[in-house]
């Protein structure tokens, strides 16, 4: 038992003491009667009809308020995200739930939750900032592209295929959402900063040698890097990357007869466990 | 930055609780920290009690209904609970865990998003909670006068009622024995034997028992309310969800089927 500092018996709660039954916040909240706050604006005066959903997730998420045509840039993220394809896992789940009658709340909320994955979506954004981030700044540190991928692919598990986090995807190689990004920021008259020009370079290396190349989320992480944004502040922005396409394919099963999504006879399952046998009787 | 005061917006002035209040469960602290528990109550039942003396049907039971159960209760719904452990590897439930766990989805994700598809009208909790409200309202019916209208034809599965109809075209063979094994035990009460009977009736339409209301009619029984069922389901099969899609999660993501071009067809109008 810690000890208060007076009663050894007595732990020390002042921490949750102070806490208790008073919530303090530096986000905002509404104001009955005057206004609803956000980082010390008030939404429905400075915020409505001034600003686009995506300046206000920003806002939300980091407490800044960036210009709008990074906020378009982040929308246009969002787009390339927006597959209305059910194969997709995260699209699948939605399509499930869609075939089995859940509400479009739950169907898009477990897509986005299922998104959140080592293989695609959000959950691969911070480990992708982390990468571009350290190369970064073993770049300063005298290291060409061509280094900063031997080392990063050595320390691969297993030595298989050359998958760095944000320079590789499941199921086709390239990344035609890349290569829309790049003309929207040139079009929002956005540079390149340091962190995605040496993302082109690594880029580079690997189609050169390994057929691989920059994913969206590779992308996206050294874009919003150069933008100052950190890697635990980029996933949160991102957390319901994937509810557009989420949506479509809710939509679609929902609207057809239930439990008729890709269908699945029993022998459509192969089973590979143990043959039937019969149960021991007894202890 | 503007601020104008709202006076169309007012404060209703309610009055709200300073602490939630619970039935079920009593913390007592601990002499030096009152943050921390020392000892837990279900119900009145200390939990260390239970512990020793309990079966978990027992206490899954008396959480839920405020008392231990008789018996012949805690055996009925302990086979409820085996009966729906596991919604098999082709229901959307469980093929949502699936894909959770081949696309890497984070595992403490893959049963949250199980279970908000097996929250679903069809085949799900919000279907088993509306079959509860049906076998409620109908019980003092005869159950042959219950399919007086029969249900309307149309692609895909039909429905007599909620739990009651058709699955692929026909009568799930595993939804009838499973209900049977359930309303021969002693714990089984009128709702199980109404659906068995409403089920016979059925069956010369194509229809039957569905898992959903297999599970109503045995919560009922038991004496769980209708506010209880969806989520109770929910419970029950989530873990054969968790398994299901724990399996996978291990795998590479070719292991299970992703439609090639020419069996993903997109229609044009």
């Amino acid at each position: 038992m810690s000890s208060n500092g007076t009663d050894p018996d007595v732990d020390d709660t002042a921490c949750w003491d102070a806490r208790r039954g008073i919530f303090r916040t530096r986000k905002g909240g509404w104001v009955i009667g005057e206004a609803v706050y956000n980082h010390g604006y008030s939404m429905m005066d400075d915020l409505v009809g001034h600003c686009s959903f995506f300046q206000v997730l920003l806002l939300n998420v980091t407490g800044r308020l960036p210009e709008r045509r990074l906020a378009d840039w982040l929308e246009a993220t969002f787009i390339c995200l927006s597959w209305p394809d059910p194969r997709i896992w995260c699209n699948q789940v939605g399509a499930l739930a869609g075939s089995a009658r859940t509400s479009p709340a739950a169907a898009v909320a477990a897509g986005c939750l299922a998104a959140d994955s080592r293989l695609y979506g959000p959950g691969v954004l911070e480990a992708a900032t982390a990468f571009i981030v350290a190369a970064l700044d073993r770049q300063r540190a005298g290291w060409t592209a061509e280094r900063i991928v031997a080392d990063a692919l050595a320390r691969l598990p297993g030595q298989g295929r050359p998958v760095l986090v944000g320079y590789a995807r499941p199921i086709a190689t390239g990344d035609e959402r890349v290569a829309a990004m790049a003309r929207v920021a040139h079009e929002l008259g956005c540079p390149d900063g340091p962190h995605l020009q040496l993302a082109w370079s690594i880029d580079a290396v690997l189609g050169r040698d390994h057929g691989e190349g920059i994913n969206l989320a590779g992308y996206v992480a050294a874009f919003l890097s150069d933008q100052g944004y950190r890697g635990h502040e980029i996933a949160r922005i991102y957390s319901a990357w994937v509810n557009s396409g989420v949506h479509a394919c809710y939509a679609e099963a929902r609207d057809r007869p239930a439990d008729t999504f890709l269908p699945m006879r029993c022998d459509d399952v192969e089973y590979c466990g143990i043959p039937p046998r019969p149960l021991p009787t007894g202890c | 930055m503007a601020r104008s005061r709202e006076p169309s917006v007012k404060s209703r002035g309610e009055r709200f609780a300073e602490r939630p209040a619970t039935r079920l469960w009593l913390e007592r602290p601990a002499p030096g920290n009152p943050y921390l528990a020392e000892h837990c109550y279900c119900h009145g039942y200390e939990l260390d009690a239970l512990m020793a003396g309990r079966r978990f049907a027992e206490v899954f039971y008396l959480l839920f209904r405020g008392e231990l159960p008789h018996p012949a209760q805690a055996d009925l719904l302990e086979r409820l609970m085996i009966a729906l452990i596991n919604p098999g590897p082709r229901h959307a439930a469980t093929r949502a865990a699936m894909n959770a766990g081949i696309g890497r989805t984070r595992r403490p994700d893959i049963l949250p998003i199980a279970l908000a598809v097996q929250g679903g009208a069809h085949l799900g909790g919000e279907e088993v909670e509306s079959a509860m409200g049906f076998l409620a309202a109908n019980l003092a019916r005869p159950p042959a006068e219950t399919w007086q209208s029969a249900a309307p034809a149309g692609p895909g599965d039909r429905r007599a009622a909620p739990g009651f109809g058709s699955r692929f075209g026909g009568i799930d063979p595993m939804a009838a024995r499973l209900a049977g094994h359930l309303a021969a035990m002693p714990g089984a009460g009128p709702h199980l034997a109404w659906g068995q009977a409403a089920a016979a009736g059925l069956n010369p339409l194509g229809m039957g028992w569905l898992y959903p209301g297999v599970a109503a009619a045995a919560l009922l029984d038991l004496g769980f309310s209708r506010t209880q069922g969806a989520g109770l389901y929910q419970i029950f099969s989530a873990p054969g969800l968790l398994a299901h899609g724990l399996e996978m999660a291990g795998r590479p993501i070719t292991a299970m089927p992703f439609l090639d071009a020419e069996h993903y067809v997109i229609e044009r109008d």
